[in-house]
């Protein structure tokens, strides 16, 4: 291949920053700048005026949106961890005839797209009274999120050496000690996959979020972008990208920082070898 | 009566939280779903079972027909505009340098964002009378009338097919990375010796090494097609004329518009049917994916 066609690729590759950029500069113009012609690309006029716009409707309706949007990401992530941690731990330090099934039955969640049991799980959530409530959806995001979690870890216990936990029975250690002082140390590289894919789920999580909740008090971010989006006549392009900017800064920030284990928990297993 | 060895029950205590998560949130689901297909919903409440009924009207139902169309449509649409690109990325940014690292991890931001997100980032370049997309080709005189671009039909589905490229195709190329990665490189010092032109490498070598891995992220690309829901609902609402509604949209509307609570069940079944196939074709080629 030769140099023209690495150059034009390149920057090709930077270009794909521009569609992001461009509602960072919509989202601190004023409205008039942003219906005027020709567009101006860099901000003229710079201003705070839609986010103010943004966090003021509706008596800070956006704010409770983040709020919510972080607390039921923090829990699923909290709640994650555990269930993969115990299970891993059971699965690999403590198998027995049969937990083989129990792995085979979690992991086809997997092969089972959340979004054809849109209507079953709709239905036992207003039965068990759970619909439009925060710990509702956090219990269904665990549910569909936790198999790649669940499976990683199985993965990082079995390969270490059987004996770290034989040794420490011996010296009297208790199954809950082995896993949180022996274990938990030696996996932190599992948890910052779980942290980052986890996050990124619920963080974007937006048909769940629009079919399992419907009060202002429960609505996640995405879901409250389309609720300020629609609810004009005509659509306010600065408030929606301010909207916009407010999603993409902790998704981007996340995944800057944790991208080296987001990216291999994404490869891991997708290619044989 | 036999015992269960101690260490199963502690097995089992430390399973439960996961098993009690998948009974009901998973399997229960699973098995009403199957229930509930083969059932009538009253608005008031009371439900009848009425046979096949569901799955009959399902294959002469001209509204779902058209959304198996549509997304028959836009996978032969945006399938090409993925894995070109992503193809030349994987190839051009294999080897581990700063920047190549730096334009993986670029191409790599917009599938870390949410499709809600990108939708309206892209409406936006979009927009018939504000967007950048208008101003820009009519400067460069390609066109001369702003284009309602995701008005019609076929600009919809194009339009919207590009802004699900930009959006995935750096997840295509990690993928289609680790696979480049694994090809030894013992291979191409030896077509190099043998005087193998870079051209004649990547297709006799490359190629078809990359094959395997290649279908595997297709496969993934074709189930992640069939679950679009976010792009379609935000960017067009399934317009104009229902030509660009997804199956998940259809479910959606069927059970939470038009309350044929059972009628939507059916649709889930086959979806689920469609879906399940391509994980099972995927399990072949031995590769688990949680996207």
């Amino acid at each position: 291949m030769n140099k023209a066609i690495i150059a034009v690729l390149i920057i090709v590759s930077i270009s794909f920053l521009l569609p992001i950029m461009w509602s960072f500069s919509t989202a601190f113009k004023p409205t008039g700048e942003i219906l005027s012609y020709p567009p101006t690309l860099i901000p003229q006029d710079f201003t705070f005026d839609q986010f103010i716009k943004l966090f003021t409707a509706g008596n800070g309706l956006f704010g409770k949106y983040i709020l919510n949007t972080l607390f039921m990401a923090g829990v699923s992530i909290l709640g994650v961890m555990i269930v993969s941690l115990f299970s891993g731990y059971a699965l690999s330090m403590l198998p027995f005839k049969g937990s083989n099934v129990i792995l085979l039955l979690i992991l086809s969640i997997m092969m089972v797209p959340f979004q054809s049991l849109l209507i079953p799980i709709y239905d036992l959530l207003n039965k068990i009274g759970l619909f439009d409530t925060r710990i509702g959806l956090i219990l269904v995001y665990m549910t569909f999120f936790m198999p790649f979690c669940i499976f990683m870890v199985f993965n990082y216990f079995r390969s270490l050496p059987k004996s770290l936990r034989e040794s420490a029975r011996i010296d009297g250690a208790g199954e809950m000690t082995i896993l949180f002082k022996i274990l938990v140390p030696l996996s932190l590289p599992a948890l910052a996959t779980i942290i980052v894919y986890v996050f990124l789920e619920v963080w974007n999580d937006f048909v769940l979020a629009l079919i399992f909740s419907s009060s202002p008090d429960v609505r996640n971010i995405q879901v409250g972008i389309t609720v300020f989006a629609t609810q004009r006549f005509s659509k306010d392009w600065g408030l929606i990208n301010a909207g916009v900017v407010f999603s993409l800064i902790p998704s981007m920030l996340v995944f800057l920082i944790l991208q080296k284990y987001y990216v291999k928990g994404l490869t891991s297993g997708t290619v044989k070898g | 009566m036999r015992k269960i060895p101690r260490n199963t029950i502690k097995s089992l205590l430390f399973l439960s939280p996961a098993l009690v998560l998948v009974s009901v949130f998973f399997l229960y689901p699973l098995i009403r779903v199957l229930i509930i297909s083969f059932q009538e919903w009253q608005v008031m409440g009371g439900s009848d079972y009425i046979g096949f009924k569901n799955y009959l009207k399902v294959f002469q139902d001209d509204e779902f027909l058209q959304t198996l169309w549509n997304t028959f449509i836009y996978t032969i649409i945006v399938t090409p505009m993925i894995f070109i690109p992503a193809v030349l990325f994987a190839a051009i940014f294999k080897e581990t340098n700063r920047k190549n690292t730096i334009s993986r991890t670029i191409i790599f931001v917009p599938v870390a964002i949410s499709f809600v997100a990108a939708s309206y980032i892209w409406s936006w370049i979009y927009n018939d009378t504000y967007g950048l997309l208008n101003f820009i080709l009519q400067k460069l005189g390609m066109i001369s009338q702003p284009v309602n671009w995701l008005g019609e039909t076929w600009s919809a589905r194009f339009s919207v097919s590009f802004m699900i490229a930009w959006k995935t195709l750096g997840f295509t190329m990690i993928i289609l990375l680790a696979g480049l990665q694994s090809i030894s490189e013992s291979l191409y010092e030896a077509a190099k010796i043998d005087g193998a032109s870079k051209t004649k490498i990547f297709f006799k070598i490359t190629l078809p090494l990359l094959k395997p891995t290649i279908f595997l992220a297709l496969i993934l690309s074709l189930a992640g097609s069939f679950k679009a829901f976010d792009q379609f609902y935000i960017m067009t609402g399934g317009g104009p004329m229902k030509t660009t509604q997804t199956m998940v949209m259809y479910i959606n509307k069927v059970a939470f518009e038009y309350y044929d609570v059972g009628y939507g069940a059916t649709i889930s079944v086959v979806f689920l049917g469609i879906l399940l196939c391509l994980s099972f074709v995927q399990l072949k080629l031995g590769g688990f994916s949680n996207e």
